[in-house]
């Protein structure tokens, strides 16, 4: 014993055994479980990152065909709307072509009618003038044929007659 | 003075002796370190860890930042387990000698392994203020150099013993036997020293016992963090001395 700290004896294998023993047990027991667990946790997060920036990828392929197909559909309404219009458009000047032609058409039957009154009214202006101016003529003649005037008036006629035989 | 505060306890084994209240301390720090981390191994899981768990995981990741700085990890990595167990242990060795004794004198009659001797201080005593210990865990350094040195290099490892002549086999031979000692008493002298005065402060007499609190709590601080720094210091050497057997630039 004595004041000296600074003495050897078996305390020291005892003391490496103990910790051999110690180093041992929890090598086993908890420091390889854990630096499994460590490892694990490190290729999950790995593997999660890996995992995300795919997703992502996939998520920027998506949205860009999802922006093609938007930009194909305005595309294609815009197409609709320029045919739609076209064909209105035609469609309009066809209504308008055929309402040209039946009014064109309405326009000549009404002048052929016109035409047609008008000839018919001549005519029976002509008939009724005649009539009138015979009447007249009667009148005139009633009143004004003296007798060397009918005289004349038979000469006149059997030469008339004469003459055409 | 010295036997005063720090009595030591021989155990009588045949011939053979030991230090009985270190192997006490020794193995109550061992365990105290088996309970700590088997607690935080208890709901091991990758994904969010427990709080124990990440203690653990933060001491693994400290101690591998030590190795990363000194070698190529991979040749480093088996020394993983032992290192962060080395530097467990130390560390809670280094505390226990802060510790109050707490068996209030039940122990005072227990003869079996003179069981009352050893828990008759006022405080626990650390593992490490002993030497054997401290050169106990030194020895293990350079036994792991040796051992690593020849496994990283074969009988080659024994070459830059006389590099680069001859003569300087002495040198190199007294170097290797420098290491453990200087590693063994450094750890012992610093831990050692610190029990002491704790012990000579709790011994002030009388009137002095309240006014002794304030030195003491410092006292007690400052051993708190030059154990913490012995610890570390104790794992950096030894992954220095390691990194320097294995390393090729001999």
């Amino acid at each position: 014993m004595g004041g000296n700290p600074i003495q050897f004896d078996y305390t020291v294998p005892a003391t490496v055994l103990s910790f051999l023993l110690l180093v041992y047990l929890l090598s086993k027991y908890a420091w390889k479980p854990l630096m499994k667990m460590m490892e694990e946790r490190r290729t999950n997060i790995e593997s999660m990152l890996t995992q995300a920036e795919n997703e992502r990828q996939q998520a920027e392929t998506i949205k860009r065909e999802y922006q093609e197909e938007m930009r194909k559909a305005r595309q294609e309404a815009q197409e609709v709307i320029a045919k739609a219009t076209k064909v209105s458009e035609v469609r309009a000047s066809e209504i308008l072509a055929a309402a040209h032609e039946e009014s064109e058409k309405i326009k000549k039957s009404a002048l052929v009618d016109i035409e047609r009154e008008r000839d018919r009214a001549i005519t029976e202006v002509k008939a009724q003038v005649a009539d009138l101016s015979v009447l007249v003529a009667e009148k005139i003649i009633r009143q004004k044929l003296d007798m060397t005037t009918q005289g004349k008036l038979i000469d006149q006629f059997i030469q008339e007659v004469g003459e055409m035989q | 003075m010295i036997k005063e505060v720090h009595e030591t306890v021989l155990w009588h084994l045949g011939s053979m002796t030991f230090h009985g209240k270190t192997l006490v301390m020794t193995w109550i720090s061992m365990a105290a370190v088996m309970v700590f981390v088997l607690l935080g191994v208890r709901n091991l899981t990758s994904g969010k860890p427990g709080k124990m768990q990440n203690v653990l995981e933060w001491i693994v990741d400290f101690v591998r930042g030590i190795i990363n700085d000194n070698m190529d990890y991979e040749k480093g990595r088996p020394l993983l387990s032992y290192l962060v167990t080395l530097f467990m242990f130390v560390f809670f060795s280094n505390m226990l000698g802060l510790i109050p004794n707490f068996t209030f004198g039940l122990l005072h009659d227990v003869h079996f392994a003179q069981l009352g001797h050893i828990f008759a201080t006022p405080g626990m005593m650390s593992p490490t203020a002993d030497i054997n210990t401290t050169m106990s865990l030194a020895l293990l350094t350079i036994f792991l150099v040796l051992y690593l040195g020849i496994k990283a290099k074969g009988l080659h490892y024994f070459h830059h013993f006389v590099e680069p002549f001859k003569v300087f086999a002495i040198i190199h031979l007294i170097d290797l036997l420098a290491k453990p000692m200087t590693l063994a008493f450094r750890l012992f002298g610093n831990i050692f020293a610190g029990e002491i005065l704790l012990g000579v402060i709790l011994m002030l007499p009388g009137i002095w016992v309240l006014p002794g609190i304030l030195p003491t709590t410092i006292w007690l601080a400052f051993s708190i963090f030059v154990g913490a720094i012995q610890s570390y210091v104790f794992v950096v050497l030894t992954t220095a001395y390691v990194s320097q057997a294995v390393s090729e630039s001999h």
